[in-house]
């Protein structure tokens, strides 16, 4: 249908649209504005698996695909702009890092990546082009996804940076070996898919205990 | 001689076709707008009503300013003309492309943006210098992430003229397209929401002090004169709105002056335009009026995107 | 060679001849103030217009040897002194040379010429005789600077320069700010040539010799490390001079102490000569070194750009805010010398000229702009009697003219088009991006963040220059000082004119200026003609790659033309403007009062919320609440903000020093038996070493 050739250009801007919801994640302190970035973020991502299902003829990535949209771009966000309403919490107050300071250590961290996956990439004698240049952007999204789990306090800021570096680790599978065992997929998903409910109930919980979802007051349960 | 003749005629087509398209875009938005908002609104030729009836009105003069106050409007205006000459929208290369590149682009909008500043302090009254102060920390960020952002195609085309890119990027295969300039594309489009006084950094919309940017900095200027400042601003998203369609996507452009190419060209120009234009309208109305301090984390996500496009062009398998 | 009527000689001896005829001339004046008052100000005034007189045609005469040299292409050379000790004195002017004098002498010309009315309201209240004395060795110093062919002379008229500059920053010597800004001044300027000491003597012992034409010849055959060694010592040397940062905390207490006509030409050119000495040590004297060179000195570029215009646009006093920008210009200029480096260290000579290139045109422009800024910053001062812009305002109807040239040095230093300003940073963007044709990594992540840097600065700087311009001259005025100013004589509006002139001209002619210091780049990378060239009228174009260009020109007269256009046009649709002057909504008080206005402070609030990390701003405010709570009489604002270099720089390297010095202190009992037995231990010591 395509030749391989644009189906990779496809993929490259794919990931690229993917780094930068995530760079929209880290600029952003509305709980709700996360949610509703990481649904596009997984939707772009499914699209990304369904470009490597029906580009590359594996099949086997469809079921990864349709998946990630379904549960990573619908159950999941609904689930967590549900538990965003119930806490009526909608903002990040305060950050361990502030949000400029983040956005210029998130564009390191984007060279950062880039530095490692290059002598990879280098050592593989990988000279499929698409590879070359979403693998880094991968790595990125998957460090910037713990970066955001150290620089936010919100429960649901942790949980969405969980999940951001869970697409990144996707996405890196995806352009390297055009998707992991579907086995080993479909087993990540639903570690994810259960983590994600279990997280959601511990806000609720926390929120219900301590009056907040800073997940600095859990401090507080060492005494 | 006659080519001398054809480059100002074909020159002076361009520069009547935006002005007559500027105020319909604004049109278009407004009208987007008050649709999504479930209002009727006004026309979508309302713009032009606007124009010509400020054209007819007395300018009322601040007694307290200087010549600078006169001299504003047109300068304004003048700089946002000859972008328009320079700016590809329905075929590369444009007659005058020789004349200024990219970098003389931006500088040219910081030579307008200059003068409107100075323009806002010459009346002595504290909104003008509220306006101004601010216009000019915004542009502070704004500008080199603009820089950085086109740089990023420039790099791609291996020139910095904006006809050159144009005409690169639409003639050569898909290959020279680039992951990061969808960076850069994100990094523009902030740049643009910015730079044209749009939600959430700045209200059109209003006048209300706690928040007006754009606004305050022409609160004194009235009739003719503030005829010609809405003018040149609109002209400037319709430039912004230009550069985005036609440097990250210059399908359809006339790379010839055959009448085909030229309709074809015409044709992809105004429905590029008009989507983004309603994407415009849809972020205004989804977004409400970031405060002011707030702005800068936006603008530096702008900045940082069109930093990293230029990185990650420069460092990863080009 | 067909430029027989250029006579170097000739110009030459008007250079030396005239700028110590003019030192002397005005000495002899102050002398005869016997007579009356009348007549023994007249007797000075006269003195000193000898000697400004002799300052102008003196660099007349530079202005004319420098383009002759420049011209004829091979260099100037005199040679006198056989006998000294370390060999000849030896002036040698080369391209690089010419070019240099060719700024001071054209900054010279104009300064000159405004010193005549602005030195006016010294007499009879200083010691003006010797001030033109100062003024013309201080000039005739930076000429002998460039034009220097040897080590010695070299750092003998350096230090004259030095010597000569602390004088003229203290020569309002009662204001203790003065004395404390020269006393840093001398003790930072020291230790820069102490290190260009170092640094010559290192290369003599190579080349057994202290002629500049010894070192060129033993380019090739110093090691690496020794390289680096000098490499080092030159940027930090020089550095110094230059107002690099970190090294840069002397320059905004210094530029501003002295009188206007002298912060012009310290900052227009005395700086420069820190320029000049960097690129003569690294293009001429040291061969291609690693990559890291060039990137320390675009790190060092950087920094001094961004942080200097974010130090101005904290500033209100006028002449502090100018002297930051000189900083922020040094980081624009070593970004072209950087570039040029780090491009010849890979051996692309092509791409290192138009760098350098870049790099030379923003010292002629910078002289150019901050001369007429600091000139025009001096008609202020004049006027007023303050520095300090929030108590200033409304000057565009006061001072029209003065105002009109600081708007023209405004839109330079800002880079807007078409001006000079605009032209050279646009050559260093160009010369940047070039660098996107080298393949390696490191200079791939430097350059885009160079690039993005510079961007930022430009954005910064036309910031910070309408509040300068607009806090100054528009609006109202803020005190009675702005109220009772009064325009400038004719010979200082004269020189700003002249200045003015030149930022257009160089501005939508560049080729004429480009083709002389093209002449310099090629005399170190050899012909360089494919990387830039220069079209019919004043197209400038990059060729490599798919070419781009600006033509300024072209873009004045066709912004002349659409500024018509609408006029035209409006009055044809629309029929003739209608006009009504009228007071400005005073939010419901009867007129609108100054106090009304935004101030400096209020109007660069915004950067400083911004870049908040940078500055440490505290603030205080104070409101004294006499009356009743509604109604507050005095509010006091204050506003610091802290330099971390001041902090964690120069706090502790000071303190360290005191202490080390209370620890050496202990040496001086003060019996003279202990200091017979120093000099007894140290003569054993040397007779044991020197066996």
């Amino acid at each position: 249908m395509f030749d391989t050739q644009t189906i990779s250009l496809g993929i490259e801007i794919l990931a690229a649209t993917i780094l930068v919801t995530t760079f929209l994640i880290v600029s952003s302190r509305s709980l709700m504005f996360y949610v509703r970035l990481f649904a596009i973020q997984s939707f772009l991502l499914g699209l990304v698996a369904l470009l490597v299902a029906v580009g590359f003829g594996e099949t086997h990535i469809l079921i990864a695909a349709i998946l990630t949209i379904v549960v990573k771009a619908t159950v999941i966000p609904i689930a967590l702009s549900k538990v965003i309403d119930k806490i009526k919490v909608r903002k990040e107050i305060d950050f361990t890092i502030n949000i400029t300071t983040s956005l210029l250590l998130c564009a390191l961290l984007v060279i950062l990546a880039d530095s490692v996956a290059r002598p990879i990439l280098e050592a593989q004698r990988m000279s499929d082009l698409a590879v070359f240049k979403v693998l880094p952007m991968s790595i990125a999204v998957m460090m910037i996804g713990l970066f955001i789990m150290i620089a936010r306090k919100q429960a649901v800021s942790q949980i969405i940076g969980l999940l951001t570096m869970e697409n990144g680790v996707f996405l890196s599978g995806l352009s390297i070996t055009y998707g992991m065992p579907l086995i080993v997929e479909v087993g990540i998903f639903f570690d994810i898919f259960v983590a994600v409910l279990i997280l959601g109930v511990f806000v609720f919980r926390i929120n219900q205990t301590f009056d907040t979802i800073n997940v600095d007051t859990i401090r507080r349960l060492r005494h | 001689m006659i080519e001398f003749a054809s480059t100002f005629i074909v020159s002076a087509i361009q520069i009547l076709l935006m002005l007559l398209a500027t105020p319909l875009v604004c049109g278009i938005i407004r009208k987007t707008k008050a649709r999504l908002q479930n209002r009727r609104g006004a026309t979508i030729f309302q713009p032009y009503l606007d124009l010509s009836k400020l054209m007819r009105k007395e300018v009322i003069i601040p007694s307290t300013s200087s010549w600078i106050f006169r001299i504003t409007p047109y300068v304004v205006l003048a700089s946002m003309l000859l972008i328009a000459l320079l700016v590809p929208t329905i075929f590369a290369p444009v007659p005058f492309h020789w004349m200024g590149d990219i970098i003389t682009i931006i500088y040219l909008f910081a030579a307008a943006r200059f003068f409107l500043a100075l323009g806002g302090l010459d009346a002595g009254s504290a909104f003008g210098g509220l306006g101004s102060s601010r216009e000019m920390s915004i542009a502070s960020i704004v500008e080199p992430a603009m820089m950085l952002a086109v740089f990023t195609t420039a790099v791609t085309a291996g020139s910095t003229d904006l006809s050159i890119i144009v005409n690169r990027l639409s003639t050569t295969q898909a290959s020279i397209i680039h992951p990061s300039h969808v960076l850069a594309f994100a990094g523009l489009f902030i740049v643009t929401i910015a730079e044209t006084g749009r939600l959430p950094v700045d209200n059109p919309g209003t006048h209300l002090e706690l928040t007006m940017i754009h606004e305050a900095m022409i609160l004194e200027y009235s009739g003719r004169y503030l005829a010609f400042l809405e003018l040149a601003s609109q002209m400037k998203l319709l430039i912004f709105l230009s550069l985005l369609a036609n440097m990250f996507a210059p399908v359809g452009m006339a790379i010839d002056t055959a009448p085909l190419s030229l309709i074809v060209g015409v044709a992809a120009f105004i429905l590029k335009v008009a989507i983004l234009a309603i994407v415009v309208a849809l972020v205004e109305t989804a977004n409400a009026k970031l405060r002011l301090f707030r702005v800068p984390e936006l603008l530096m996500v702008a900045f940082v995107l069109s930093l990293l496009a230029l990185i990650l062009y420069s460092i990863i398998g080009s | 060679m067909g430029y027989s009527l250029a006579l170097p000689g000739f110009y030459f001896a008007l250079l030396i001849g005239g700028f110590s005829f003019g030192a002397v001339v005005s000495l002899f004046f102050v002398r005869s103030n016997n007579a009356n008052e009348l007549t023994s100000q007249f007797v000075i005034r006269l003195g000193k217009n000898l000697g400004f007189g002799f300052s102008t045609l003196a660099s007349l005469g530079g202005c004319a040897l420098s383009l002759s040299v420049l011209l004829a292409g091979s260099p100037y050379q005199l040679e006198f002194g056989r006998t000294l000790p370390f060999g000849p004195l030896s002036i040698n002017i080369d391209q690089l040379a010419a070019f240099f004098l060719a700024v001071i002498s054209f900054l010279g010309i104009a300064v000159s010429i405004y010193s005549f009315g602005y030195t006016n309201e010294f007499v009879g209240r200083r010691n003006i005789a010797v001030f033109v004395f100062l003024y013309n060795v201080f000039l005739l110093s930076m000429a002998l600077v460039v034009m220097a062919g040897n080590a010695i002379l070299f750092l003998i008229v350096w230090e004259v320069m030095s010597v000569t500059t602390y004088f003229l920053i203290i020569y309002e010597h009662e204001d203790s700010s003065s004395r404390k800004a020269g006393i840093l001044y001398i003790v930072m300027t020291h230790i820069g040539t102490a290190l260009l000491l170092v640094m010559f003597i290192t290369l003599a012992g190579f080349a057994h010799s202290f002629s500049f034409e010894a070192f060129r010849h033993v380019r090739t055959q110093i090691p690496p490390s020794v390289n680096t060694w000098i490499f080092l010592c030159a940027l930090v040397g020089f550095g110094m001079k230059a107002g690099i940062v970190p090294l840069h905390i002397w320059l905004p207490e210094a530029h501003p102490a002295a009188p206007s006509n002298v912060s012009a030409l310290m900052s227009g050119v005395m700086i420069k000569m820190g320029i000049y000495g960097m690129v003569r040590v690294f293009f001429d004297f040291l061969a291609p070194g690693p990559e890291w060179w060039g990137i320390l000195v675009l790190f060092i570029a950087v920094a001094s750009a961004v942080l200097g215009v974010l130090y101005a646009l904290m500033e209100h006093d006028l002449k502090r805010l100018l002297a930051f920008h000189s900083i922020e210009n040094i980081g624009i200029i070593l970004m072209g010398i950087g570039a040029a480096l780090l491009f010849s260290s890979f051996g692309s000579k092509t791409l290192a000229a138009v760098a350098l290139l870049a790099g030379l045109y923003h010292v002629l422009n910078h002289a150019m702009f901050k001369g007429l800024l600091f000139l025009g910053a001096g008609s202020v001062v004049h006027a007023t009697h303050t520095r300090n812009i929030d108590e200033l305002g409304g000057l565009a109807k006061k001072l029209p003219w003065t105002m009109f040239f600081f708007l023209i040095g405004s839109a330079a230093i800002s880079a807007l088009p078409p001006l000079n300003g605009f032209i050279s940073e646009w050559l260093t963007f160009q010369a940047l991006l070039l660098g996107f044709d080298i393949p390696d990594l490191a200079v791939r992540l430097a350059v885009p963040v160079t690039v993005a840097l510079l961007a930022l600065t430009g954005a910064l700087a036309a910031a910070c220059f309408v509040k300068a311009f607009g806090v100054t001259f528009l609006g109202l005025p803020r005190s009675a000082h702005a109220e009772k100013a009064h325009e400038s004589s004719f010979s200082m509006l004269f020189a700003m004119g002249i200045l003015a002139l030149a930022c257009v001209a160089f501005g939508i002619a560049p080729g004429i200026m480009i083709s002389l210091i093209s002449r310099v780049t090629s005399s170190f990378f050899g012909e360089s003609g494919s990387a830039l060239s220069v079209l019919n009228v004043g197209t400038l174009t990059i060729p490599r790659g798919a070419g781009s260009g600006v033509s300024p020109l072209m873009l004045l007269s066709l912004l002349a033309g659409l500024i018509i256009a609408p006029i035209v046009v409006g009055f044809v649709l629309a029929g003739k403007i209608r006009t009504r002057t009228a007071m400005i909504w005073a939010g419901g008080l009867e007129k609108v009062e100054p106090r009304m206005q935004y101030t400096a402070a209020g109007f660069s609030k915004p950067i400083r919320m911004i870049f908040s990390n940078i500055f440490r701003a505290t603030h205080e405010i104070e409101i004294s609440e006499e009356m009743s709570a509604f109604y507050k009489p005095q509010i006091r604002y204050e506003l610091k903000t802290e330099s971390i270099f001041q902090k964690y720089l120069y706090a502790p390297v000071r303190q360290t020093t005191i202490a080390a010095a209370k620890i050496v202190r202990r040496i001086q009992t003060g019996h003279i038996q202990s200091y017979l037995a120093y000099i007894f231990i140290t003569l054993i010591l040397l007779l044991l070493f020197a066996r």
